[in-house]
């Protein structure tokens, strides 16, 4: 993770930069910044955590890192992809190829059983089922949920529910994992676990983490912490625990 | 995403739906029932009407007093004069024996008959009741009549105190049932039945010589209508015009101040069934009111549902949906509620339509003989078709406002 100069070409294995971005809501008749000129490039491999108190403009950060938003100022390119110039279509396909998403809430369609919204992202791509289905079975037994696949998710815990929620996420073998808190919802404990599969995803997969938090205790699972402040990177660096280890 | 995973999505929402959506479900059951129902009920009088068409006789021809442009079936009540040459619109005018001489002549004519008709009250076994007298020529009524005869005779030339009776009246008018050979009495002469006829009516016919003497107000030699028969039934129009022209010739009118009407009973059916036509597409156009509020509802219901879904909308746009998955998804879902709502409401109305003519309680004329429903195929298909494309185009701007929704809002709708 690097903060680009500018004018500097991006690498040609950051995965991630944004360039001079802004981010401002329109308030009525008032202008709120939520992110004020912000560059940064993530690179393949690396797990950043994004923290800062409520309102620093975080998840604003997370949502234009995950296509979900445009930036009002400057570029935010995607796998080398201007994700301005790209239309909604290109950008769904690219987001559902790219980036595994792990929300707070988990947010799981309550009506489906867990293995149909494991195997969801995978239908929006148009995998044909047999392989479809044995790679949604193959990463819930990943999570240790084989065995509650047809379970819907009212029917599970929390921390059942955030797995499937993680399964739904590496269905599609992203290069990038998105976590949004992704322990805010659950208890000390269950969060731990949550945080250590997903460093041992990391590990093992080799997948780009991303995790936004406010907690910074939590911020010391990742590699690279960026902190932000005001709409501003006030802190971009090494967690040099982690790098040690 | 495949069509086949959209269809997958949109009934799996259909079949979670809450009582709002199987609320709108009901009001396309509703609309789609009552369309059914009416367009089978309407199917089967005509039906019913084309089986009493193809039983009446197309050569027959009936004259009545009076003229419009339109064909009228009711009679004119005949004045005292006995005059035929009083005009249509300021005096009384009448059929009588100068207009049956005349038509005599018309080689086409094989048969006349001649008829009175009023209503009259007949006693039996200590009760009374009033029902329809109609006097013929014996002597030829039974040659000329399309209805047939249950049981017992038809009027012969000789007889005098005798009638035949309707079925209804035979069966079911009095407490006990009245047959060949009973007697009751008319006014304040007493008859023989000799025949009951095959039909659903009260009607009593009887001599014409009789019937003058029971109708008080009718003048001999005065008739109601005259009912003929032609030789060759190819050519009604043709005979209809000589009749015509012979009776103006003979009453001294022209045809601006024409005085009686030619009718052919195929004629009448044939109104009767444009009437019917008419009649049940005017409540087909009715109860289509009521799937036009079932798409209403439909439309509300989608708009409802996709704010209720905005958030999984924002869900699956963050794991790769397009705008037209979601479209599509909204699209199919919509036009489930339509397909579900038009199979629950075709079904529902085959059956409403079986109890039709009993709810109406034989109020309609054609609904007293029975007349079956018919639910054809076409209405089905028309009723299923519409309800869909009902369902779809309700279903296409709240789809379309779905499928719009940034994802980035649509996750942070709560």
């Amino acid at each position: 993770m690097t903060k680009p100069k500018d004018g500097a070409r991006k690498k040609d294995d950051a995965l991630v930069v944004l360039k001079d971005v802004w981010k401002i809501y329109q308030m009525g008749e008032v202008d709120v910044p939520a992110l004020r000129g912000v560059s940064v490039e993530i690179n393949k491999g690396d797990f950043v955590a994004i923290v800062g108190a409520s309102g620093s403009g975080k998840s604003t950060m997370m949502n234009l890192v995950g296509c979900l938003d445009t930036p009002s100022k400057g570029r935010v390119f995607l796998k080398s992809r201007n994700i301005a110039d790209l239309c909604e279509s290109d950008l769904a396909t690219l987001r559902g190829k790219t980036i595994g998403f792990i929300f707070q809430q988990y947010n799981l369609l309550q009506n489906m059983t867990a293995f149909e919204n494991v195997v969801l992202p995978l239908e929006l791509q148009e995998v044909d089922d047999g392989a479809a289905g044995k790679q949604a079975k193959k990463v819930l037994r990943l999570v240790g949920l084989e065995d509650k696949m047809h379970h819907l998710p009212s029917q599970l815990s929390g921390g059942q529910q955030q797995r499937v929620a993680i399964a739904r996420c590496l269905v599609g073998d992203p290069e990038i994992i998105l976590a949004d808190e992704p322990t805010g919802a659950l208890d000390s404990v269950t969060g731990k676990d949550v945080l250590n599969m997903l460093e041992r995803i990391w590990k093992e997969e080799g997948k780009t983490v991303i995790m936004v938090t406010h907690d910074l205790h939590l911020a010391e699972y990742a590699h690279n912490i960026i902190e932000l402040k005001d709409g501003k990177i006030i802190r971009m660096e090494q967690n040099h625990k982690k790098v040690l280890h | 995403m495949k069509t086949s995973k959209c269809l997958k999505h949109a009934l799996n929402m259909v079949i979670h739906s809450k009582l709002r959506s199987w609320l709108t479900i009901l009001g396309i059951v509703i609309g789609v029932g009552s369309v059914i129902a009416i367009m089978s009920l309407g199917a089967g009088l005509q039906q019913s009407m084309e089986a009493q068409m193809s039983g009446l006789g197309g050569d027959i021809l009936t004259i009545t007093a009076g003229f419009s442009r339109g064909i009228t079936f009711g009679h004119r009540r005949p004045g005292g004069s006995g005059s035929s040459s009083s005009t249509a619109t300021e005096e009384e005018v009448v059929l009588d024996r100068a207009d049956v001489q005349a038509l005599k002549s018309i080689p086409d004519i094989e048969l006349i008959d001649t008829n009175i008709r009023g209503t009259v009250k007949i006693y039996y076994l200590g009760k009374s009741g009033s029902v329809t007298l109609t006097g013929v020529d014996q002597k030829v009524w039974s040659k000329i009549t399309t209805t047939e005869i249950r049981d017992g005779r038809m009027l012969g030339p000789a007889d005098m105190n005798v009638i035949v009776i309707g079925g209804r009246l035979a069966d079911s008018y009095f407490d006990k049932p009245l047959g060949i050979n009973k007697m009751v009495n008319i006014e304040d002469k007493a008859f023989r039945i000799v025949g009951v006829l095959d039909d659903s009516s009260n009607s009593i016919i009887m001599p014409l010589q009789m019937a003058y003497t029971v109708l008080d107000d009718k003048e001999n030699g005065v008739y109601d209508s005259i009912v003929i028969k032609i030789k060759n039934e190819d050519e009604l129009d043709y005979v209809i015009e000589k009749i015509e022209h012979k009776l103006m010739m003979t009453r001294h009118v022209a045809d601006k101040n024409r005085d009686f009407t030619v009718s052919s009973s195929r004629q009448f059916q044939e109104m009767r069934s444009e009437m019917l036509g008419s009649m049940t597409l005017f409540l087909t156009a009715i109860a289509a009111v009521s799937l036009l509020v079932g798409a209403v509802g439909i439309a509300n219901t989608m708009f409802t549902s996709v704010l209720e879904k905005t958030k999984e909308i924002g869900i699956m746009k963050a794991i790769g949906a397009r705008n037209k998955d979601i479209l599509m998804i909204f699209l199919l879902n919509a036009g489930l509620i339509g397909l579900v709502g038009g199979l629950i409401g075709v079904v529902f109305g085959a059956v409403l339509s079986g109890f039709m003519p009993m709810l109406m309680g034989g109020s309609m004329p054609m609904t007293r003989g029975g007349a079956a429903t018919v639910v054809s195929m076409e209405s089905v298909v028309m009723a299923l078709s519409v309800a869909v494309i009902i369902g779809v185009v309700s279903g296409v701007v709240p789809a379309y406002n779905g499928s719009k929704l940034k994802p980035v809002d649509a996750l942070r709708y709560e």
